[in-house]
């Protein structure tokens, strides 16, 4: 039914307090998004000039009362009027049209689908004679369109309705479309017959809507509630006057008000808290104010009241009672307020129907008559906007201030162009300036980030005019002297799956920008009894890669903790908290915070100066050495010759390491321990590299193992979710695959493994299969009564075939064998992956 | 420019706010019982673990406090109610909820705007 191709499609809610713009596509509406105010389709109507540039909407919004000769809103009620408004900082005059056309070339903005936009549907009031509509015509030619057809808001909320309802042909009769929004209320009578719909009659107050509601909650309810409590003179006047003492106060309990306001229409009541406010006689304020509904509904009672007269008014004048009336058609963010649509209900006895979004309800419907409208603006004259602008940009690409000079020179004719230029974090817009062939912006950074900005220019009827600039990238904090890490920095873990041995846990990839900082919570794997000098933790912390053995990297910070420190005794499994943070010039702060105690431990390590533990060095020399001859063993039972040659001759420089490290004493103040640490990494170095291969094949094989199996599994009892996890991980592998590092491969076949573990604890089969071997272990139990009332329960749920309860019940068994059965886990570190 | 819809993290935001109101009172009161630390490691789960995975890490939400900060008519990581008369040099006053930003990878969005009243210094 509709042509796509030649029919206008975009609809404008061009309102009083609020407009919208949106689309017909394919059957639908889409509501564009603000850009500016995302989660928000709408844009205030207000307009406010500075001197150098244009900024409409929300931002405007804020400075309306404050500075009303710069800002203008509400001008749709003096549409068609001659009256203008005097703009102060431009020293110029503004009319309607104007103002209007502004907020319909930021409606523009909102348009990211690439379309031109030369004609459109914009809605007026019903109550709009025909110079003012006359006028909205204008101001859409002044923002650039070329056809403009106009719509009568309830007729646009009407089409949403009957649109959404998926009949377009309403039966023959009479609704209201009652619209309540923010600032303005409006009530109209609507007929169909024979499928044409028509405005038969119309009411409006121009100065009731939510914000009103807001006010009253804090007039009517809070101030008086602190007065009561606390000593003030006069507080509302205090408060609500500019020069007042409380004024701003004033503002925070508004917007508390407005938030109290949307909770009460879900819930019964709502607090507000008041504070950080002191009364005359010096106490702080401190007070939860509970609104409850029905005080709520009283307070706005008078208001709504008000505009069931007006729809009296209406059925009167036209001879009708409520039973002419099919529904009213509830429209504007006001009738989201439950109590309205009671109250309207209750009084008048007609339905409110409330089955539309009352916030775009209107700029919906233009769309969908604009999808029937024909397009009559020929193609043939699309003017090119080839580029004739050329855009020199200078500015600072790092910087540590708040904000960034950007300058640039135009080159081309600037005149009657417009830039604007917009963060693309959301959080900074300059608003539309003029442009010219100079231009200069500050531009506010959010720190420790890169900041991007766009520049885009535009025509004086927001036209996008293409330009040669790219984006402008500032990073801010870390420019300049911000070096990058050369290194893996690596902590070390006992590992979990190679007892006996630690392995590294990456903490700050290599080229990471310094400053840089990062804490983790690790669970302790061992006891530290307080007192006991042999219980220690161990905050190692590595620089070098972090796929390499630990003992092969240099060690540049380290904490112990030994029981001799400790205020009381640390359990197993009480957290540890590690902060580990690099300063610019590298040095290395550790520390690490045991939550049980309540215990920090932190110390600074500067790159300059060396710190050895001679403790941590002997240990880690035995290590090697068990671990030396443990690889020279393997490789010669695998009749791989070449690694155990290899391997073979660092054995020497072994013994010769191992010799003197048991020669240093505890307190040696030489030089020795520096060597010694040199030599020892230096022998890790080469046992890594000898040995490489074979830790990565092995994680190979492990990883293709564990895929074919979790492939198999998936595609028997696999959800979506698994599904998803499992074919992400796919994606990734060549990637991972070509890091050639046995640990990331490692971490891969674990996603595997915990997709697998999830897939079979559901299994009936796995179920029935884990609780026969805990059978088992029945005898080994620590509660045995306990033990028994589950294995029953297991039976049973067997036997009801309850494979939840079966799953419970195993965790609850497993939970009963001994931690000692488990098995054993390295525990020299104190924590562990 | 953004298509990110955040709606989904209101429930975050929440206990983002009230982190925050948390942190503000902490700053009024001495106490020996390192609350602010229990805090702190908070927001770094907000930052750094609750919202990582093996596909996407690095995806965190911190809260930032602008009070004391300049504020104009650009800074739309606000929304801000103009207290007294005059609407020049204005700074944030009062900050009602912070602004929460979302990390992902080496930049940064405005998750929610933060709400402020601000008063000219003047």
């Amino acid at each position: 039914m509709y042509k796509m191709e030649n029919t206008i499609n975009i609809g404008i809610d061009l309102g009083t307090t609020n407009s919208a713009i949106a689309k017909f596509v394919k059957g639908d509406v889409i509501v564009f998004n603000n850009p500016l105010d995302y989660g928000r389709s709408t844009l205030p109507s207000v307009v406010y000039y500075k001197k150098d540039r244009i900024v409409v909407g929300n931002k405007a919004k804020e400075y309306l009362e404050r500075d009303p000769k710069n800002v203008v809103g509400l001008f749709k009620r003096k549409m068609g009027t001659s009256e203008s408004f005097q703009i102060k900082s431009i020293n110029e005059s503004k009319t309607p049209v104007d103002l209007s056309a502004q907020v319909l070339k930021e409606l523009k903005t909102f348009v990211n689908t690439g379309d031109t936009l030369d004609s459109v549907v914009i809605t007026i009031p019903a109550s709009f004679d025909s110079i003012q509509s006359n006028a909205t015509k204008e101001a859409g030619k002044e923002a650039g369109f070329k056809q403009v057809v106009l719509l009568q808001e309830p007729i646009a909320a009407s089409l949403a309705y009957a649109n959404m309802k998926k009949s377009k042909e309403l039966t023959d009769g009479n609704w209201l479309v009652y619209d309540l929004g923010g600032g303005t209320f409006d009530v109209a009578l609507v007929r169909i017959k024979d499928g044409e719909m028509k405005v038969v009659d119309h009411e409006g107050d121009n100065f009731l809507g939510g914000s009103d509601f807001d006010r009253l909650i804090v007039e009517k309810l809070i101030i008086p509630k602190i007065s009561e409590q606390y000593t003030f003179e006069d507080l509302e006047n205090q408060m609500k006057s500019a020069t007042g003492k409380y004024n701003a106060k004033y503002y925070s309990l508004l917007n508390q008000a407005e938030e109290a306001k949307i909770r009460l229409s879900a819930v019964s009541s709502a607090e507000i808290i008041v504070e950080r406010i002191e009364d005359e006689e010096g106490n702080d304020v401190d007070m939860e104010i509970t609104i409850t509904k029905s005080e709520f509904n009283d307070l706005i009672k008078e208001s709504i009241d008000g505009t069931i007269e007006m729809i009296k008014t209406i059925l009167t004048r036209n001879s009708l009672t409520s039973n002419d009336v099919q529904f009213n058609l509830m429209v504007g963010g006001s009738t989201f307020i439950p109590f309205v649509r009671q109250r309207v209900e209750e009084v008048l006895q007609i339905p409110a129907n409330c089955e539309i979004d009352p916030t775009t309800a209107v700029a919906i419907g233009a769309a969908y008559y604009a999808a029937t409208k024909q397009k009559e603006v020929s193609k043939d004259k699309t003017e090119k906007k080839q580029s004739t602008i050329s855009i020199k940009a200078s500015y600072n690409k790092a910087s540590k201030e708040t904000d960034e000079l950007f300058a640039a020179r135009i080159k081309g004719n600037t005149e009657g162009l417009f830039y604007k230029i917009v963060r693309q974090d959301g959080g900074f817009d300059s608003g539309l300036k003029e442009l010219s062939e100079r231009i200069n912006e500050d531009l506010p950074l959010v720190e420790n980030t890169y900041n991007f900005f766009t520049l885009t220019v535009y025509d004086g009827q927001n036209n996008v005019i293409e330009t040669d600039i790219e984006p402008i990238g500032i990073n801010s904090g870390f420019g300049i002297s911000g070096q990058p890490l050369p290194e893996d920095i690596c902590l070390e873990f006992d590992d979990y799956d190679n007892p006996g041995h630690t392995r590294l846990g990456l903490i700050f990839e290599r080229n990471s920008v310094l400053p840089t900082k990062r804490t983790m919570t690790v669970t302790i794997n061992k006891p530290i009894l307080k007192n006991n000098e042999s219980d220690r933790l161990w905050i190692n912390v590595y620089e070098g890669p972090q796929t390499s053995l630990p003992e092969a990297n240099k060690l540049i910070g380290v904490i112990e903790i030994s029981g001799k420190q400790v205020s009381r005794d640390i359990a197993k499994g009480s957290d540890l908290e590690i902060t580990i943070m690099i300063s610019e010039s590298r040095d290395v702060t550790v520390s690490g915070y045991l939550n049980m105690s309540d215990q920090e431990f932190k110390n600074v390590f500067n790159p300059k100066v060396r710190e050895t533990n001679i403790t941590l060095l002997k240990d880690q020399v035995t290590d090697l050495s068990s671990q030396l001859d443990e690889e020279i063993e393997l490789a010669t039972e695998k009749e791989d010759y070449e690694t155990a040659g290899a391997l073979s001759k660092v054995k020497k420089e072994m013994e010769a390491v191992v010799d003197e490290a048991e020669s240093l004493t505890d307190d040696d103040v030489t030089d020795k321990r520096y060597q010694l640490e040199d030599k020892k990494r230096k022998i890790a170095q080469k046992i890594d590299s000898a040995t490489k291969n074979k830790r990565l094949q092995k994680a190979t094989d492990y990883y293709y193992e564990t895929k074919a199996a979790c492939e198999e599994l998936i595609e028997n009892s696999g959800n979506d979710h698994e599904r998803k996890t499992f074919s992400d991980i796919i994606s990734q592998e060549s990637a991972f695959m070509a890091t050639k590092s046995p640990l990331k491969i490692q971490e891969k076949s674990d996603e595997f493994h915990s997709i697998i573990g999830q897939i079979r604890w559901r299994t009936p089969d796995f179920l029935k299969g884990i609780f026969g071997s805990l059978l088992n272990d029945q005898a080994k139990m620590n509660d045995q009564s306990q033990a028994k009332s589950l294995i029953d329960a297991g039976n049973f749920a067997i036997e009801s075939q309850n494979w939840d309860r079966l799953r419970e019940i195993n965790f609850g068994l497993l939970d009963l064998l001994p931690r000692g059965s488990k098995e054993d886990i390295t525990t020299k570190i104190g924590f562990g992956l | 420019m953004r298509e990110t819809n955040f709606k989904q993290y209101k429930p975050y935001f929440e206990l983002l706010d009230q982190l925050f109101e948390i942190e503000r009172k902490l700053e009024n009161i001495e106490e020996s019982n390192s609350i602010s630390r229990n805090l702190n490691k908070m927001k770094d789960i907000f930052e750094t673990t609750l919202f990582s995975s093996s596909t996407s890490s690095e995806i965190g939400l911190t809260y930032h406090n602008p009070l004391g900060e300049a504020y104009n008519e650009t800074r739309l990581d606000l929304e801000a109610s103009i207290a007294g008369n005059s609407t020049e040099n204005l700074v944030i006053k009062e900050v009602i909820k912070p602004i929460i930003r979302q990390k992902s990878g080496g930049s940064t969005l405005i998750a929610r705007k933060g709400v402020v009243i601000v008063e000219s210094k003047n």
